[in-house]
């Protein structure tokens, strides 16, 4: 059984992005501070950009034996931006709980998302990571904004764990950390908003007792059934005055899903491109940019 | 720009014989250079594919990514089953008058052929059927997190030899699996590289023609393992090459050839200083390893060269 005093947190991320990071930091601070904790990831087969899940537990009075996956969280933070209306972050989260979330978008347009008796937290970590740390990799900028509105960890513990985990490159995360500490926006929901959840084609899978013996798959190509465009955080977009139909982003394309249109211009097929960047990074005449999911 | 006589979607087959919605990850070299091998080897395949990336991603139960027959082996079998399907073709041939051209290929990855796979891939070769074995080096055993293989060069921080005040990451050089395929005297073995798509393509046409075994040793850019962005992939296989680190070549009945001989060699550091792996190499490190680079490179370099006077 959960006792009273545990705060659970859940993380959502993507594969690569450090999520898992994130909770183990936070666990270490909070054991640090002669607290009980634990910190744990949940993912599938995917890979790195996939929809990733992570769990703490943190009690200051009591030792977790609870070792099951994070239902009802008191605190959820969101690292990546496209997960807001991609999955439901809000899923089991607690009346009175803390919904954190990076995004660029305004606490007021966030807000009109959501419905339930809940505490906002925006802060836009990926621009404060581009600029301190130069990755888009908020995981540590995410734990300033996790301390600002909960402050189940203080921030010199979290300071050492840093140092320990990355040397030299603490100071850089810990000023992004500072920053997001510095700049995270909070408000209240009330407003009884409608979420919006973006809808791809449902999958059709076999069952298992309706799989033929030796687990034959007859059913050629069959993964086209699988939407791995939503493991993205970036999108290519492309601009066809400086085009010179080349085909060079088609031929490196690693998920096959840049054809060549009517037009002779090319377009990736959203449902299938995992953002990875590679069209505009190989681009000759520099015509495709990489732009931010909303 | 109409003197720009080479456009890249007519020189390749639009047919994809490996579906999108497989599961790797974003930017994956290795994919990229199985769908270039899968395009030059066409519709009259039959894939024997180890564990490893390459058949986690592309079939998880109840889907397939694959549009050729295609089976999953364990690490240590795929030449050994890709030996029994071509006995089985030949068997079907001879009591069955079964006529079509079919081409067995095996597939694995670094881990399934310079370390569990070795014993197989060696005694395939060895007893000379008729197929082709590719290699998709990343590096280490990736699949699983990031494990070294014999194939993790030096210097390469992964988990299980992991950089740190006791160790500078793997001590061990690459293992050397073309001279391994070469010295088993097949007609054909090549390494390729998953940037140069039509090297890839034209090495793998050149292993169809042959009767008997032929083997080609692949580069693949791995951005998780190697620990660089996702949109480098194709910039780092490039520098593997530049640098002289990966120099591709062919050995044609022993001869050999380098397909890509660059006048002067970029230095390592280009390649290794932007890959998380090598973050911890020092200056002698890092010397140490152009040395070795060189000494290999020029080694190829001579055999090369040696064909010529020939």
């Amino acid at each position: 059984m959960k006792r009273e005093d545990t705060i659970e947190i859940r993380w959502h991320g993507r594969g690569g992005q450090g999520a898992v990071t994130s909770a183990e930091l936070t666990a270490l601070s909070a054991i640090h501070e002669n607290k009980f904790a634990q910190a744990f990831p949940s993912f599938g087969p995917e890979r790195r950009g996939a929809p990733v899940l992570a769990f703490n537990r943190i009690s200051a009075e009591h030792a977790i034996r609870v070792r099951s996956s994070v239902i009802k969280p008191d605190i959820v933070v969101v690292l990546d931006p496209g997960l807001v209306t991609l999955i439901n972050v809000v899923d089991g989260l607690k009346p009175g709980g803390w919904l954190i979330v990076n995004s660029t978008r305004s606490i007021d347009d966030l807000q009109s998302e959501f419905s339930g008796d809940w505490k906002l937290a925006v802060v836009d970590a990926s621009s404060i990571a581009r600029e301190l740390l130069r990755v888009n990799i908020v995981n540590t900028t995410m734990l300033g904004a996790l301390i600002k509105t909960t402050g189940v960890i203080k921030i010199d513990s979290l300071k050492e764990q840093l140092e320990v985990k990355f040397g030299a490159r603490a100071k850089a995360n810990l000023e992004a950390c500072r920053k997001a500490f510095d700049t995270t926006v909070i408000s209240s929901i009330t407003t009884g908003g409608q979420k919006k959840v973006r809808t791809f084609a449902v999958e059709n899978l076999a069952k298992w007792s309706e799989l033929p013996v030796g687990c034959v798959v007859t059913d050629v190509g069959n993964t086209k059934q699988f939407c791995t465009g939503d493991w993205k955080a970036q999108h290519p977009v492309w601009n066809d005055s400086k085009c010179i139909k080349c085909g060079i982003c088609s031929l490196f394309c690693p998920e096959f899903c840049i054809s060549q249109q009517k037009d002779g211009y090319f377009r990736a097929n959203e449902f299938y491109c995992k953002g990875c960047g590679i069209c505009a990074q190989e681009c000759w005449t520099q015509s495709i940019t990489m732009v931010e999911e909303a | 720009m109409e003197t720009l006589s080479i456009y890249a979607p007519k020189l390749i087959t639009n047919r994809e014989y490996i579906a999108s919605g497989h599961r790797a990850c974003s930017g994956c070299g290795e994919v990229l250079a199985m769908r270039y091998v899968c395009k030059a080897l066409g519709r009259n395949t039959i894939i024997s594919n180890a564990t490893g990336c390459m058949e986690i991603i592309s079939t998880p139960l109840p889907q397939t990514a694959w549009e050729v027959p295609w089976i999953h082996t364990l690490f240590e079998n795929a030449s050994a089953v890709a030996s029994g399907i071509e006995c089985g073709l030949k068997a079907l041939k001879r009591k069955h008058g079964y006529t079509k051209e079919v081409k067995v290929v095996a597939m694995g990855g670094d881990g399934a052929t310079a370390d569990i796979g070795l014993q197989s891939l060696s005694g395939a070769m060895e007893r000379g059927h008729d197929f082709i074995y590719v290699c998709y080096d990343n590096e280490a055993y990736m699949n699983t997190g990031i494990q070294r293989s014999s194939e993790t060069p030096f210097g390469a921080s992964t988990t299980t030899a992991p950089a740190g005040k006791a160790s500078m990451g793997q001590h061990t050089w690459k293992k050397n699996m073309a001279a391994i395929a070469a010295a088993h005297e097949i007609q054909y073995v090549a390494t390729s590289c998953s940037s140069y798509p039509f090297d890839i393509m034209t090495k793998v046409e050149k292993a169809i023609k042959i009767k008997g075994p032929s083997y080609i040793h692949i580069l693949s850019v791995c951005p998780t393992g190697w620990r660089c962005p996702s949109n480098s992939t194709i910039k780092m296989g490039r520098l593997a090459v530049e640098t002289g680190i990966f120099p591709m070549y062919e050995i044609e009945n022993g001869k050999y050839t380098l397909n890509i001989d660059l006048p002067k060699l970029r230095p390592v550091e280009d390649y290794l200083k932007l890959q998380g792996r090598f973050r911890h190499l020092d200056k002698d490190n890092t010397a140490e390893i152009q040395e070795k680079v060189l000494e290999e490179y020029n080694k190829v370099k001579r055999l090369a060269a040696g064909n010529k006077a020939k």
